[in-house]
């Protein structure tokens, strides 16, 4: 009985969960998103992550979840909000495991999503400030 | 009602369909493995880029370590398929898919849940009695073969996994007025358009496939179908229809999405909605006709779920099956109810069963057996 009832709460979870485990929403959207990433230097510049970095490549360290090319319109397989979720550790992740990295404050996604046939909806994200940069 | 509940969970059944499962699913866990393996082959595992840990508490290991996990996961499952070791094996490979799953949000797919699902509930019921190396093994040895049955539990909780994940789905759709409306179908095939027309479909069957009346229609069809194979399951009367349809259902998918292993899983979980009892089915057949034995050769080669007893008729007999009922049927409608009783040809021989013929011929068995019951009771009292 305690499986059963942790398996019907986890369905319920999926109404408002990012990530929606154990909850089997399906093809839930048609929705699609895109996102400028940039890195915001100690100086100011915002740099495209499409451009390499002190050795680092944002498509090599990003290659799950369809984050490697955020500038290309996707489609968000799990639903927006498991996609920009998906974007917003990413950001963090970067930002944290970049260690040759002394330019950069932050990142920055600046993101288009389109919510099925809703019209388009623009948020801003950023990661964590890093310390030590500039 | 707790007492009759706790009965039929605690009931001792046939643990053959999950047996069948168990060998199964070692190739699903192999293609899930698969790219993990990949991965690590060429150096690289998860920790060279983006993951997000569930909890920081949960325990990480060196990459050679992890990769090694992997590897002992490939071959566990190779003997859970196989039935070698089987409670160690199952429990192995359930633990090494259930650790890398919870390893990262990242590793999360519906399909991957459903298989930890599965590798769980395969885990706990003791499965590897029959169709296994362990029984072949213990047989050899001259020792007793172990019963084949157990309490039923584990076996309606993976009815209820199986039932939640259709039922879960559709739900989900029947809420959302975008989906129910066609408008998630719709603009996934707009925007697909051109992939479906590098397919050998005529012009007019692009035009209605992306045409938005269609979809509001078709995604009503999707959503009920999914909703249909979650209630259809339960009930004797609609079972199998819903296996039909499921079948057709994770086909469908297959073909018009990447799922990894979710249609192969969940066509073979299927399996687990046969009735759990073994060889209550009799298929008589006359062993000096060379058909007669061919057929039954067939059948005890693809009766995986130990549907038959077959058992030899007097010389000169027709080929009958005698159905659990009790109802006897002869010849070619008797060949169309073994085929679809068998895994491998179900699929293709239960629409069969609604020919007029085999209808009739089971009609007919049935008054076979009702018409002495009716003549004992002039009341017709059964």
């Amino acid at each position: 009985m305690a499986v059963v009832a942790l398996q019907l709460g986890l369905v319920a979870r999926g109404y408002w969960s990012d990530h929606k485990e154990f909850a089997f929403q399906m093809f839930p959207e048609s929705s699609t998103w895109r996102a400028d990433v940039v890195r915001v230097t100690a100086d100011g510049r915002r740099v495209p992550i499409e451009r390499a970095w002190s050795g680092y490549r944002w498509d090599e360290l990003v290659q799950d979840r369809g984050l490697t090319y955020p500038s290309i319109r996707h489609h968000a397989d799990a639903g927006l909000d498991n996609q920009l979720a998906f974007l917003e550790s990413a950001l963090d992740w970067v930002a944290n495991n970049t260690p040759r990295d002394d330019e950069t404050r932050y990142l920055e996604a600046r993101v288009t999503s389109w919510h099925n046939a809703d019209p388009p909806r623009v948020e801003v994200m950023r990661s964590g400030v890093r310390q030590g940069a500039g | 009602m707790i007492a009759r509940f706790d009965d039929l969970l605690g009931r001792a059944v046939s643990m053959r369909a999950l047996a069948l499962l168990r060998v199964l699913a070692g190739p699903a866990v192999l293609l899930h493995l698969q790219p993990f393996l990949s991965h690590g082959w060429d150096g690289r595992t998860y920790q060279d880029g983006f993951y997000e840990p569930y909890a920081a508490w949960y325990p990480e290991l060196p990459e050679a370590v992890y990769v090694g996990l992997l590897w002992l996961a490939a071959a566990a499952a190779v003997a859970m398929s196989l039935g070698f070791l089987t409670r160690v094996a199952t429990a192995t490979t359930f633990g090494i898919v259930a650790y890398n799953l919870f390893l990262s949000t990242t590793h999360f797919h519906n399909n991957r849940a459903y298989l930890v699902i599965v590798l769980g509930l395969l885990a706990v019921a003791p499965c590897g009695r029959e169709l296994s190396l362990d029984a072949w093994i213990r047989r050899r040895r001259g020792r007793a073969a172990l019963d084949t049955s157990a309490p039923a539990w584990p076996l309606w909780l993976l009815r209820f996994e199986c039932a939640a994940i259709y039922g879960a789905s559709g739900l989900s759709k029947l809420v959302d007025p975008d989906w129910f409306g066609g408008t998630v179908t719709w603009q996934r095939v707009v925007r697909a358009r051109d992939e479906l027309e590098a397919w050998p479909l005529p012009d007019w069957a692009v035009s209605a496939l992306t045409d938005r009346g269609f979809h509001t229609g078709a995604a009503k069809f999707i959503v009920l179908t999914e909703l249909f194979i979650a209630l259809g399951l339960w009930w004797r009367g609609t079972r199998y229809a819903a296996v039909w349809v499921a079948v057709v259902f994770h086909l469908s998918i297959e073909t018009s999405a990447s799922v990894q292993v979710f249609s192969y899983l969940g066509i073979a979980v299927l399996v687990i909605w046969a009735v759990p009892s073994t060889r209550d089915r009799v298929l008589r057949i006359d062993p000096a006709v060379g058909r007669h034995r061919r057929w039954g050769a067939v059948v005890r080669r693809l009766d995986w779920l130990a549907r038959f007893r077959v058992e030899p008729a007097p010389t000169g007999s027709r080929m009958e099956v005698v159905d659990r009922d009790g109802t006897t049927i002869f010849g070619a409608p008797a060949v169309v109810l073994t085929l679809s009783r068998l895994p491998l040809t179900a699929w293709f021989a239960l629409p069969a069963l609604l020919h007029p013929g085999v209808s009739r011929a089971r009609r007919a068995g049935r008054d076979r057996i009702t018409a002495p019951v009716a003549a004992e009771s002039p009341m017709g009292e059964r």
